[in-house]
């Protein structure tokens, strides 16, 4: 049972921002999280349940100057068939294409992905990896306000982020990838859809004459937040990507992971797993 | 007037046997039409729901429903203590439908709500206060059997600590146990000591296998309802309706003839659906005392909590042979995990034993099984029934014994599988056997001899992906099983006026086309289109009795039994026609809707119209048959011998896996296999049965797992109860072999479990093959697949409580 008093589904974003202005709000996107999480009684649905999905400003995949925006509405299904994604982002494609199934890319969103804060949130290590921010909207006032965040400081533990009750994701903003720029996913699960990563992994950086430089590496379900892994970027930047660094990089990322046992997996195996699979991955790049 | 005209007009021979026949329920299903039992609602109806146990195994010490009494909406709530006449249900009689002072597992039904709605109901359960006192939990039945582990089900004592003297009979709820020992089985034939002395190689090995439950798509449910005199009417799921009916008349102490089940179409079964579950007696008290129709339905997670598993079974299996590959003996220990209560699950050894007493020709054979109550969930029949257990480890014993003593694996299997003819230690008599051909059509279809040696060879070249190959067989039950006192099932066939037939069946329809091959044999002998009939299969007060849905035994049995009525019915048209026509009956046949000439096809009468003569005359008669079979299978004797069933199915399949060395993942590319079904009467239902046995074999083998932790259930939903989704089922080459059984309708055998059971043993074998590596314990999940390969997972090895 939830305390639901109230539904509401504004049309603008000042109608929402102002909504959420007492914090008493549950935010409703696609639900592909919220609804299974509320019946189960993991997360109460507070006095005003307020659907965002009418929110023009939230939706759509546009280029502003040097970013790519994209807007919280956005679905796994639209960011992975959208033209320009496909052009310059591959890598978030990739993660897309692993994501649930069908139906729950259909309705999912982007702003729900990073919302939930799921440490196995599988748009999360791509944009870790994009050097991605979070836009996030508010009406301290009487005025709408607008921030961004880095995505890397974005998240505090499961289901935890630093967004505040009163505050609205409205998309996020990823800076177009330079020449050279290379960037791979791998997520690890049981199964090929519609599962749970046990891992995943996202490289990216510039590859210039076989040096890696701007080098980033991001981790799921290894530590309360999808993280970037400071060691092993650094261990890599400006790196040679020969056979002994990318093992010497594999076992630094083992050792920096904390990861814990849980139902999908021991953290031994995780740790086995990031070793193996940053390996394959740095030799794929490394052949790029 | 022409010549052409003139000629009598010919029907040609046609036959609906081995086609392609959609299934009758198809279109409904499809369209989203078809009313299973969550769509049904009665006017006047409520909604029950259970509160379960928030412990494991505990003594309850109080419970307080008075809240939940006065919620409005509430109907009625009911405790043990509001129902003085509980029986104990269950296969061992060993438990109450509502827990009478202790809870044993997380399942545990404490008290139940009947409301107006089924929110009413859940905030209901929030309000009802149960005290309990913890007891230690034993979740390992290792634990289980050691001398002085605590008793799952102690005999009562009296306050002072004195024994309570119970009358004999009782019992076990009431009555209680000394130990932990729910059931036990020992079968011999030969003697394994003089095998072992025979042997040249032999070998030893322990091998675990694990909880999974059906999944069914279609969640438990049932509406139960008493009418002003006290009769009962129930839709209920069950697979074996007449079973039940009376069951279900004792647990409410009222004539059988008062119960009448309802079978709406059923979401699935796979042997779920065989025993009678607390919640079904729970529903009939709540609809009792509120005089009102109850609905009961499960939540998924409800689901997966509280309907039963596949048995989990601890195996230790010793293995011998001589030089030249004759099998010389096995003998097998196993510990059943029983759960809390006993359902059909600790009676799997049935099964078991066969596979290892007779799948090959076995001179000495020693099985034994001790299934030991725990605080788990308790495991019940499923599709295979103990078999998948045994054949995972015979089969890997095949290959491992072969490897020893340097031989082909498949020679090795060829030269000690059984022949149509033979007669097993267990007394099961072979009349048609395909086993032979099953072995080397699946080998030669799937290149297996050449892929063997190729992926053995590649094992230590560089690359994460290893290729391999292995293969399993099976023998199981096709010709129904003498486990009851009949293994029969009633026709009621009625032809209309347009030579329509109503065929009115014992045998249920859950799903596995039995509507649609039953009325195949019926116009087979009729000669009419599958469209002339409708078939009434799914309420106890109008078909005659079946035994129920389980040993793979409806296209056998009820199919005989249709082809019986539908035979009487010819014999009856054609004596009318014969007497009408001034010939003789065997001149005549019936084909196409006419009654024909036999020998030339010529059209005598159309047979609606011959139908109508005969009804509308001064000494009017109409077409209306009866039949009962009864299979010429005879019971086992006390240890376990007898030939059961009045056929035996044969199936081998090869499974091809790739390895992935840095990840364990295996991926399974391709299945083979080759399946005697006596013959195929439906093809593309017999196709549909094997894909759909061979992909729950792969969750078994591959994905499924259902976690248990101290009696606690950690995954009961899809989210971590892995079902095998649509890309990663593997291509499949299925072969039929006909050998033509001559009790079997049309030639035909059961073929309802046999297509689950090799595939986790395939699976092991083809890992083996690929890497090296045995693994013993299932399912080969990514990363126990990774630690084997590693050398981190410790040799399994259960000492049997008696290796002599
Ligand atoms: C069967 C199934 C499979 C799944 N598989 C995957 C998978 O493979 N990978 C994966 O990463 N996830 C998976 N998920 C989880 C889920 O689909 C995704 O996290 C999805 O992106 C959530 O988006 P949504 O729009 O449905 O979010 P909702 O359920 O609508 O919202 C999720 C949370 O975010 C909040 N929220 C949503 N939008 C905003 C916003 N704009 N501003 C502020 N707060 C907001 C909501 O209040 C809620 O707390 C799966 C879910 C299901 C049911």
């Amino acid at each position: 049972m939830t305390e639901l008093k109230h539904y509401f589904a504004p049309t603008s974003l000042d109608q929402a921002v102002e909504c959420l202005k007492d914090g008493d709000v549950t935010i409703l996107a696609g639900g592909t999280d919220l609804t299974p999480q509320s019946q189960a009684g993991r997360v109460k649905i507070k006095h005003t349940l307020m659907n965002i999905r009418h929110i023009p400003q939230l939706t759509g995949i546009t280029l502003e100057g040097r970013e790519i925006h994209i807007g919280a509405l956005a679905t796994i299904t639209e960011i992975m068939e959208h033209p320009l994604v496909r052009q310059h982002l591959p890598v978030l494609v990739e993660a897309c294409d692993h994501f649930a199934s069908d139906q729950i890319r259909n309705a999912g969103t982007i702003g729900g992905n990073i919302c939930n804060a799921s440490p196995a949130g599988d748009t999360l290590i791509p944009l870790l990896v994009l050097d991605a921010s979070v836009e996030l909207a508010s009406m301290p006032e009487a005025k709408l306000y607008r921030h961004t965040m880095p995505l890397s400081t974005f998240f505090v533990g499961p289901g935890k982020t630093r967004k505040s009750l009163c505050e609205l994701v409205t998309g996020v903003r990823i800076p177009l990838p330079e020449q050279g720029h290379v960037a791979r996913f791998f997520k690890l699960g049981t199964r090929p859809a519609l599962d749970i990563s046990t891992i995943s992994i996202g490289v990216a950086g510039t590859l210039r004459d076989g040096v890696l430089s701007n080098a980033r590496v991001a981790f799921g379900a290894v530590a309360p937040t999808p993280t970037r892994a400071a060691q092993t970027e650094q261990a890599l930047e400006g790196q040679r990507l020969d056979a002994a660094t990318i093992e010497k990089v594999a076992a630094i990322a083992r050792d920096e992971v904390k990861p814990i046992d849980d139902v999908r997996a021991t953290a031994w195996y995780r740790k086995e797993m990031i070793h193996n699979i940053t390996k394959r991955i740095l030799s794929h790049v490394a052949q790029a | 007037m022409n010549v052409a005209e003139k000629k009598a007009r010919v029907i040609e021979p046609d036959s609906l046997i081995g086609k392609r026949i959609p299934k009758m329920d198809a279109p409904e299903k499809a369209s989203g039409r078809t009313r299973y039992i969550h769509d049904i609602n009665l006017s006047g109806q409520l909604y029950g729901k259970i509160l379960r146990s928030a412990r494991i195994h505990a003594l309850i010490k109080s419970i307080d429903v008075s809240a939940a009494r006065a919620l409005p909406g509430v109907h009625v709530v009911i405790t043990a203590a509001d129902i003085p006449d509980q029986r104990p249900i269950g296969v061992a009689k060993d438990h109450f439908p509502l827990k009478v002072g202790r809870v044993r597992s997380q399942r545990d039904e404490i008290a139940a709500v009947a409301a107006e709605s089924e929110e009413i109901a859940e905030a209901a359960l929030k309000l009802i206060k149960v005290e309990y006192e913890d007891l230690p939990v034993i979740s390992n039945p290792e634990d289980a059997i050691k001398p002085g582990a605590a008793l799952i089900h102690p005999e009562p004592h009296g306050a002072d600590g004195s024994h309570l003297h119970l009358k004999q009979g009782m019992s076990i709820a009431h009555k209680g146990k000394p130990d932990n020992i729910a059931m036990r089985f020992d079968y011999v034939h030969g003697d394994v000591v003089q095998g072992e002395a025979e042997s040249d190689v032999v070998v030893e090995d322990t091998f675990k296998l694990h909880y999974v439950t059906h999944c069914c798509m279609g969640v438990s449910g049932m509406i139960a309802e008493f009418d002003a005199s006290g009769n009962v009417l129930m839709y209920s799921n069950t697979q074996v309706p007449f079973l039940h009916k009376r069951e279900f008349a004792e647990y409410l102490n009222i004539d059988p003839a008062r119960i009448r089940i309802i079978q709406p179409p059923i979401g699935g079964g796979f042997g779920s659906k065989l025993d009678i579950y607390p919640f079904e007696v729970i529903c009939l008290y709540l609809a009792r005392a509120a005089k009102r129709p109850v609905k009961m339905l499960f939540t998924r997670e409800e689901e997966f909590l509280a309907s039963p598993t596949r048995q989990p079974v601890l195996l230790t299996l010793r293995s011998g042979c001589k030089k030249d590959g004759t099998l010389t003996f096995r003998q097998v220990h196993t510990l059943h995990d029983n759960g809390a209560y006993t359902s059909w699950g600790a009676t799997t050894p049935f099964v078991m034993m066969q596979t290892f007493s007779s799948l090959y020709r076995v001179p000495h054979c020693d099985y034994h099984t001790a299934a030991v109550y725990t605080n788990n969930p308790y495991a019940g029949s499923f599709r295979g029934y103990g078999n998948l257990q045994a054949t995972f480890a015979i089969e890997q014993h095949m290959d491992m014994l072969a490897e020893k003593i340097g031989m082909d694996p498949l020679e090795f299997r060829l030269k000690n599988a059984q022949d149509a003819g033979e007669v097993t230690g267990q007394g099961m008599s072979f009349k048609s056997c395909g086993f032979k051909d099953c072995i080397t059509t699946a080998a030669k279809r799937s290149d297996y001899a050449r892929k063997a040696r190729e992926n053995a060879a590649n094992r230590d070249k560089p690359g994460n992906i290893k290729r391999g190959i292995g293969m399993a067989s099976m023998l199981h039950v096709g010709g129904g099983a003498k486990i009851y006192p009949s293994d029969g099932c009633g026709t009621i066939l009625k032809m209309d006026d347009f030579a329509n037939v109503t065929l009115i069946t014992g045998a249920s329809e859950i799903g596995q086309g039995s509507e649609t091959v039953l009325s195949q044999l019926v116009c087979e002998e009729l000669g009419l289109p599958i469209s002339a009939v409708t078939v009434v299969n799914n309420d106890t007060a109008i078909t005659p009795w079946d035994v129920g849905v389980h040993a793979s035994r409806t296209t056998f049995i009820a199919g005989n039994s249709a082809i019986g009525a539908a035979k009487k019915a010819k014999s009856k048209i054609l004596a009318v026609a014969a007497k009408k026509y001034g010939t003789a009956e065997d001149e005549l046949d019936l084909r196409g809707g006419f009654v024909i000439q036999a020998a030339s096809g010529e059209v005598v009468v159309e047979l609606s119209k011959l139908l109508r003569n005969l009804h509308f005359q001064d000494k009017a008669e109409l077409v209306m048959t009866t039949f009962y079979y009864e299979p010429p299978s005879v019971h086992q004797d006390k240890g376990f011998k007898g030939d059961v069933s009045a056929a035996y199915a044969w199936g081998s399949q090869v499974v091809e896996v790739e390895v992935d060395t840095d990840t364990g993942i295996v991926r399974m590319t391709k299945v083979t296999g080759a399946h005697d079904v006596g013959r195929v009467l439906n093809r593309l239902g017999i196709e549909g049965q094997i894909e759909g046995g061979v992909v729950m074999g792969q969750g078994y083998a591959l994905t499924e797992d259902l976690l248990i932790q101290n009696g606690v259930m950690k995954n009961p939903n899809f989210r971590d109860y892995k079902l095998v989704t649509a890309p990663e089922i593997p291509e499949m080459d299925i072969a039929f072999i006909e050998s033509m059984d001559g009790e079997g309708p049309q030639g035909a055998k059961g073929v309802g479990e046999a297509p689950s059971i090799c595939i986790a043993a395939a699976t092991a074998n083809a890992i083996a093959n690929a890497t090296g590596v045995r693994m013993f314990e299932l399912p080969f999940t990514p990363e126990k697949v990774y630690r084997a390969l590693h050398g981190q997972t410790p040799k399994l090895y259960w000492k049997p409580w008696k290796a002599e």
